[in-house]
């Protein structure tokens, strides 16, 4: 086990430097900042002037080694837009987005995991055919529609909790429940499958001949090593939250990383893209690591393959 | 069965939980009587970009500093001139002008304002070209510190436009001294000006927290507390105002403007802005467009009014110039006019030969409904209009280069208020490559408006090039644009034509 960490840990060094270079030369080649930071009535002479400032018109390579000299010491860059620098713009905004993924993630499982179960355990029924409608609809609804709805029925008509923005647990409710319903609705028939799998065991077959009473035939027995599949679920789709949560966020105002990273790409701010690729490549590696330890943890069956 | 009353259970609480914490949540109001504060809350579709004046370069970002830093002299709701920080100027010559100094002033840091902060303010801005505001300021050679109240600015060669400069987004007076003692870095952490408010919190893309500065030297300000808000996502916005949790709401869409006016204790106001939305057309020899009557054709299939009333929802100016009132130099006898002769068009397009031209016609998206009217218009007088809708920073690409083909459309702004800087892109240098205009009578007028140090010829000459541009029509001008505003009937807002919002010109109704 341990070596299988040290030898996933050095694996991250040459993909954080591949995935540098590339957003390095994407975010250079899509586009010129420069037209975008001046007024409509700016002369070419004005453009020129700026881009010369900036050292963008040094030539593509020279650019690369000073970015990497820089990064090695921590210093992404300066942001276009705000003047600072890159790297700790990005990292202020990360407790925010991991308010939101956590409570987004709490939410899923407190949906997935119980409904999950009950359409296992009913399946066929009536009440598994309205759960799988449920996960349907929760999976298919858009985030940015689902949002708006939300606050129009919560906050403008019955007045009950506030409209965006980031605050008390009140200002999380809404935000998280548009971001989780799409993951809790995939977690619910993933957590189904898999109970349904587990259930359809010999050694269920033996607790329920030993007339153990069904409530503990599940908590005790199936679910657990059900929920093996659903950890990995969780570790996956954290990650991707991290970064991925821009409509969610553009639609509360919540000042997380999402609006800034697309913020930035618009607006062609080239240290702010890096610095926030980066941290996200990071954080997916290690998370991915992380969940990868995790599952063979919690599955002898894999920790000793 | 136990699984099922647990999940049951489980939902009931979830549902009391929101109840109880919708329960405790009380609506923020502009208003406090336990405490008494008076807070503004102002809610925009972009956060600020910095607190450092001179690298910004939208309005909305100045509209929040306003409030921290005093310029030397300001436009008033009319655009006139009146003293802050100077109370008074004289031309001394052509290329110098003579300065007074408010006395009694100081920074929120306790700092005097003096001359020298004016000096290090200026030039700053004027010689540092990595600055977004830079090109504004660089004709303004030198700054001569006469003594502690009194400044000279040199310009470099006649400069009609300097009052323009210092009154314009970007000339806020920054503290000289703190700046040097601790950094630019600090400062634009801990930023300090002299302005009836001051700095008090920043969450980026969250909100901007000011509070009143106490020692301010003019009226005292009128708020304990302004908040200015990003909220990018404009329904969200619109849902902010209705349910009471924001007291102004900027980029009101036209679509939601009979919802809130509809709705009680909230209302609508609206204000001409400094952009015009305006089809810019191409001259280059070979081109369809380089033909007079195909240009007027294009000018005469467009219904101005009809966009206006249809898509922007009656917020618009129709006007055939760019030049809008409140700008120096704007010729009144073409604002609020406008050409439209469908059958006329179509007329002059058989008779140039031209029917069936192709009009290539690139657009931002955020005109894309304006653009697909447009060139709806255009083929029914007979063109043949192919839309090309690009993302914004993709059209800024096409716009620096001066590659778009026959028309492209764009809503250009001035934040000089003076003719000029509408007519830079029809000098003869500017428009290579672009429209390819070159009319040498416009080219003189141009030129000579540029260095000319009488307002009254300065002004003629202006409107003589937009009476000329409006037969010429290097650009079809469809409208002026309106900002559009949603407040609470518990404030009182006039809006501006320079989109600033001056906390102290809004003022609490019964409060």
């Amino acid at each position: 086990m341990k070596g299988y960490i040290i030898k996933s840990l050095l694996q991250v060094i040459p993909v954080l430097l591949l995935v540098s270079l590339i957003v390095f030369i994407l975010v250079r080649v899509t586009g010129d900042p420069v037209a975008l930071m001046l007024p409509e009535t700016a002369t070419a002479e004005d453009r020129a002037v700026l881009t010369e400032a900036l050292g963008l018109d040094q030539p593509l390579y020279k650019q690369y080694i000073t970015f990497l000299g820089s990064a090695l010491q921590g210093d992404f860059g300066t942001s276009f837009r705000y003047g600072e620098s890159a790297l700790p713009l990005v990292l202020e905004r990360l407790p925010a987005s991991f308010e939101l993924a956590v409570a987004a993630m709490i939410f899923a499982i407190i949906m997935a995991i119980p409904l999950g179960i009950l359409s296992a355990v009913k399946r066929n029924t009536f009440t598994d055919l309205l759960i799988s409608g449920i996960s349907v609809i929760g999976k298919a609804m858009p985030n940015f529609w689902m949002g708006i709805m939300l606050i129009l029925f919560f906050s403008v008509m019955l007045g009950a909790l506030p409209v965006s923005g980031r605050g008390g647990i009140e200002h999380l409710l809404l935000p998280a429940f548009t971001l989780g319903i799409g993951i809790g609705a995939q977690m619910t028939r993933l957590v189904r499958s898999s109970m349904l799998e587990i259930l359809n065991q010999d050694y269920i077959l033996t607790a329920k001949s030993k007339g153990l009473r069904p409530f503990i035939i599940i908590m005790k027995h199936a679910f657990r090593n059900g929920l093996i599949p659903v950890v990995t679920i969780v570790g996956l789709q954290f990650t991707s939250l991290i970064g991925g949560t821009l409509i969610t966020e553009t639609v509360f105002a919540w000042p997380g990383l999402g609006q800034l990273l697309v913020t930035a790409v618009n607006t062609h701010d080239m240290a702010i893209v890096q610095a926030s690729v980066f941290v996200i490549a990071l954080i997916v590696i290690i998370g991915n690591l992380l969940t990868d330890i995790s599952y063979r943890l919690l599955d002898p069956r894999i920790r000793y393959s | 069965m136990k699984t099922k009353s647990w999940i049951t259970s489980g939902l009931l609480l979830l549902v009391v939980a929101i109840v109880l914490a919708g329960c405790g949540n009380s609506k923020e109001s502009s208003t406090d009587s336990a405490t008494n504060s008076k807070t503004l809350t102002i809610g925009n579709a972009t956060d600020i970009e910095s607190f450092d004046p001179h690298n910004n370069n939208n309005t909305s970002s100045e509209a929040v500093l306003v409030n921290m830093f005093d310029y030397l002299v300001k436009n008033d709701n009319e655009q006139k001139k009146v003293p802050v920080l100077a109370t008074s100027w004289e031309q001394v010559n052509d290329t110098t002008w003579r300065f007074k100094l408010r006395e009694g002033v100081t920074f929120h840091n306790g700092d005097p304002f003096t001359a020298a902060d004016v000096k290090y303010t200026i030039d700053r801005v004027a010689k540092d070209s990595a600055l977004k505001q830079n090109s504004y300021f660089k004709s303004i050679k030198e700054v001569k510190v006469v003594d502690d109240y009194t400044v000279d600015m040199i310009t470099d060669g006649p400069d009609p436009l300097l009052l323009n400069r210092l009154s314009k987004m970007g000339a806020g007076i920054l503290p000289s001294k703190y700046i040097k003692e601790k950094g630019i870095d600090a400062f634009l952490k801990s930023p300090v000006g002299t302005g009836p408010y001051k700095f008090s919190k920043w969450t980026k893309d969250d909100r901007v927290e000011l509070v009143k500065n106490d020692k301010y030297f003019g009226e005292a300000p009128k708020w304990d507390t302004v908040v200015f808000r990003s909220i990018p996502e404009a329904s969200t916005r619109v849902s902010e105002l209705l349910a009471g949790g924001i007291d102004i709401a900027s980029g009101i869409p036209s679509t939601d403007v009979e919802r809130i006016q509809s709705e009680e204790g909230k209302q609508i106001v609206k204000a001409p802005i400094q952009r015009v939305l305006q089809l810019i057309l191409r001259e280059t020899e070979g081109t369809v467009t380089a033909d007079p009557k195909v240009r007027e054709a294009i000018d005469l299939a467009i219904d101005k009014q009809g966009i206006v009333d249809s898509i922007a929802g009656g917020a618009g100016i129709v006007t055939r110039t760019s030049v809008t009132p409140g700008n120096f130099g704007a010729d009144p006898s073409l604002y609020k006019q406008t050409l439209y002769d469908p059958a006329k068009a179509k007329q002059l397009l058989q008779e140039s030969g031209h029917t069936g031209a192709e009009l290539n016609m690139t657009v931002s998206s955020q005109y894309k409904e304006y653009a697909e009217v447009v060139a709806a218009m255009l083929n029914e007088a007979g063109f043949k209009a192919n839309l090309e809708v690009l993302e914004p920073s993709a059209f800024s690409e096409r716009y620096s280069s001066k590659s778009f083909k026959e028309i492209f459309m764009i809503g250009i702004g001035n934040s000089l208020f003076d003719a000029s800087n509408n007519y830079n892109r029809y000098l003869k240098t500017e428009a290579a490559g672009e429209t390819d205009y070159n009319n040498p009578k416009v080219e003189k007028l141009l030129q000579d408006a540029l260095v000319n140090m009488d307002p009254a010829s300065r002004e003629k000459q202006y409107q003589e090039v937009q009476q000329i541009l409006a037969e010429d029509r290097p650009a079809v001008y469809l409208f002026q644009m309106e900002g559009i505003y949603g407040t609470d009937n518990r404030v009182k807002f006039t809006p501006r034509s320079d989109e600033m919002f001056y906390a102290d010109d809004i003022t609490p109704v019964n409060g």
